[in-house]
């Protein structure tokens, strides 16, 4: 008896599943009549998914306020914040991968690439002229707007971002060290912070991004083109400079120039570090400006990294730079018009907030006639933007390197490099690999 | 209704959704594994087929080796640390003598249920080089033995792999915990009335007849060793530079780092045969006799 009673539930509970499985009834259908006029009233409501990032006041401030320009310009559209994962473009790829792209995701370099090979994003040449995208665009923007092969695959809101050599001014003043221009005063610099206990440099080495901005912004002592040459396969990891700038890392490091144990320092326990005053110098990229300043106000200023002997000539050559990267556009969208066009607005948007609300000036579309700042731009912000003219060029950050296998060799080498006993020949050597088999 | 369950059709009808699951969940997937690792493969388009080629580059891949080698070493830590303490603690637990036999039971198993993210980030503060508890430790007891022990390539792998020992020894001692307890009494108070000790009835009596509960747990901790992937993900992101990775690492940095789907599935599939091979080592050496299973 109770094995039927059982088997009867089982039975109740698999067709209730079934019932529950049943596609919705479809909803009543509007008039005809009906539906022409809202069709002549305001056009139909749109949503659109939108995978973005949205984690700090750097993120969530443009997008809040470019969600709020959306709905005066667009009221009939509303987007569907999908926060993306700080995951190496797992959760994007897994998206492209099942066919459930957002119409409107944020894409870095290396997976534009991907998604081209595979169809999986929409080219935006059309769309960046007819919404007028481009007429907005930087001048100096034109290496981020457009992807290598000429097209536009995405809408950068970000500029030539650059890797900064912070520093704390009090700091140096009270223990009588010169601010370092050479490699050599770098050294004396060191060794005088050391013997009074303060770190040299602070860094979150956990991450790799940083460890591979570290080395290129000493590689740009040697050779202006920094790990871009690599990703481009312009040259060989045995090649002088790269062996050079790894040699001179290493000495550093030797020296003491880190914290002990930096590859295992997350950002908050570096940043505490240089804001608590017992580290002198910091490496982040631009945008620690605006955070920078509001914790050491005039205290922190921005330095060229120092010079190598015999190299004067690269000392305004600096590392980072932009990268084709931004907001893209799913070719599956239902509405992929309509997406583009929202991508172009929402991009022009965060360039707005990050200059409004950020104080910062260097993105990918001028907007200086359009908005103003609500509050004047920060000391460093302002000597960036004088210096901007004079930096004679730029690299990548990891994120823009377009060989996802270079990046990543490049990340794992750069922060062995940080290492005690990882040698600069098994730097080179593991490099070298990759590099070839990209040949 | 007896007549019906007797019936192999119905046995089969029953079975049969979960056999139609468990290959399209288990098997369909690995041979996929197999299928595409030999492919030049980024993971969305159709690929290109290249034959052995990903194997091949695999022999030269310093980051596979390191993976293979960490995998082993993981293995190593977690298989002794899990089975001596498991079978420590269940046998001082089993005794008769022992108080507060509950709430140890309890204890020894929280950090099991505990959220492997949470564990890191417990043992993050731990090994931290300045404040960790583990550095002051050595500095209270005067012992100079200040470590790196998350940013030094030769410690970091052996202290990951502690991590994961501390977690898990909770489980491997509540199977070892059953396993005693399911031994009848008798056995040992036979081995009492014979005058054998507590050490020597666990020597002779205890410790042999749970040998199959001891290869249940060593294929657990064996392949949880090659496979492992959490800790060093959450510790160190693979770091210092791939000096923790494992296969599962390798495979995740190939597949999502480097977009090279089809390489990162030659290491998935090594790992697969691994661990296959690691079941059939330890069935090997624990295979019972089937003279004395019968007896």
């Amino acid at each position: 008896m109770k094995k039927i009673t059982a088997l009867f539930l089982a039975l109740c509970l698999i067709s209730g599943l079934a019932l529950g499985c049943q596609k919705a009834p479809e909803p009543v259908a509007a008039t005809e009549a009906q539906t022409e006029a809202t069709t002549e009233a305001a056009p139909e409501p749109v949503t659109l998914r939108i995978y973005a990032q949205y984690a700090d006041d750097d993120t969530k401030i443009p997008y809040d306020y470019a969600v709020a320009e959306l709905a005066k310009a667009y009221p009939h559209v509303t987007l569907e914040l999908d926060v993306q994962a700080q995951d190496d473009g797992q959760k994007l790829q897994t998206y492209a991968a099942t066919g459930n792209l957002p119409d409107i995701f944020q894409v870095g370099a290396a997976q534009i690439e991907t998604f081209k090979e595979s169809g999986n994003i929409m080219m935006l040449d059309d769309a960046a002229k007819s919404t007028g995208y481009l007429d907005l665009a930087h001048p100096n923007a034109q290496s981020i707007i457009y992807n290598e092969d000429g097209h536009i695959y995405a809408f950068p809101y970000a500029g030539n971002e650059l890797v900064m050599w912070y520093y704390n001014k009090a700091l140096f003043e009270q223990y009588g060290v010169k601010v370092p221009e050479t490699i050599d005063e770098l050294k004396t610099a060191i060794k005088t912070f050391k013997e009074n206990d303060i770190i040299p440099m602070s860094i979150f080495a956990k991450e790799k991004w940083i460890t591979t901005a570290l080395y290129d912004s000493i590689l740009t002592r040697y050779l202006p083109e920094g790990i871009v040459a690599l990703d481009k396969a312009k040259a060989n990891a045995t090649d002088e400079p790269f062996k050079q700038a790894a040699n001179t890392l290493k000495e550093l490091v030797s020296l003491g120039m880190l914290p002990e144990g930096a590859t295992n320092l997350n950002y908050d326990q570096a940043a505490a570090l240089f804001y608590e005053g017992k580290a002198a110098m910091f490496i982040n990229g631009q945008w620690e400006i605006e955070g920078s300043t509001a914790k050491l106000g005039d205290k922190v200023d921005w330095m060229y990294y120092p010079v190598a002997p015999g190299f004067e000539g690269n000392a305004k050559a600096l590392s980072g730079g932009g990268a084709a990267g931004g907001y893209a556009v799913s070719p599956h969208s239902e509405h992929k018009e309509l997406a583009a066009e929202v991508a172009a607005f929402i991009s022009q948007k965060y360039c707005e907030a990050k200059y409004m609300k950020r104080s910062n000036p260097i993105l990918a579309l001028d907007i200086t006639d359009l908005v103003t700042p609500e509050k004047e731009l920060p000391a460093m912000m302002q000597k960036l933007s004088d210096e901007m003219g004079n930096i004679t060029s730029t690299t990548k950050f990891a994120w823009g390197l377009t060989q996802p296998e270079f990046k990543v060799a490049m990340e794992d080498q750069s922060q062995f490099l940080l290492t005690p006993d990882y040698t600069t020949d098994e730097f080179i050597a593991e490099l070298d690999k990759v590099v070839q088999r990209l040949k | 209704m007896k007549k019906f369950f007797g019936n192999p059709w119905a046995i089969a009808l029953f079975t049969l959704p979960t056999l139609l699951l468990f290959s399209v969940m288990v098997f369909y997937p690995i041979i996929q594994v197999f299928y595409r690792s030999l492919f030049d493969w980024n993971g969305l388009s159709a690929g290109t087929f290249v034959g052995m080629d990903n194997y091949v580059r695999l022999l030269d891949d310093k980051g596979f080796q390191v993976g293979n080698l960490n995998g082993f070493k993981f293995g190593a830590v977690i298989t002794v640390f899990q089975l001596t303490m498991a079978t420590l603690l269940a046998l001082s637990l089993s005794s008769m003598r022992m108080k507060g036999k509950s709430i140890l039971r309890v204890a020894y198993f929280i950090p099991v249920v505990l959220s492997v993210t949470v564990v890191c980030q417990l043992w993050l503060s731990i090994y931290n080089a300045d404040t960790g508890l583990l550095n002051r430790a050595f500095a209270f007891m005067g012992i100079p033995f200040k470590q790196n022990w998350l940013a030094d390539r030769h410690v970091a792998i052996y202290a990951i792999a502690f991590v994961n020992a501390w977690q898990w020894t909770g489980y491997q001692f509540a199977l070892i915990l059953a396993g005693v307890k399911s031994i009848p009494d008798s056995y040992f108070e036979a081995a009492k009335i014979d005058g054998a000790s507590s050490w020597k009835a666990h020597r002779f009596i205890t410790i042999p007849l749970l040998s199959e509960t001891y290869k249940f747990c060593l294929v657990v901790s064996i392949t949880g060793g090659i496979k492992a992937f959490t800790e060093m993900f959450i510790m160190t992101g693979g770091g210092p530079g791939n000096s923790t990775y494992t296969l599962t690492y390798t495979m995740y940095s190939a597949a999502f780092r480097s977009a090279q789907f089809g390489y990162g599935l030659a290491a998935a599939a090594v790992l697969v045969l691994e661990c296959l091979l690691a079941i059939i080592l330890v069935n090997k050496v624990f295979k019972t006799d089937p003279a004395v299973e019968g007896a």
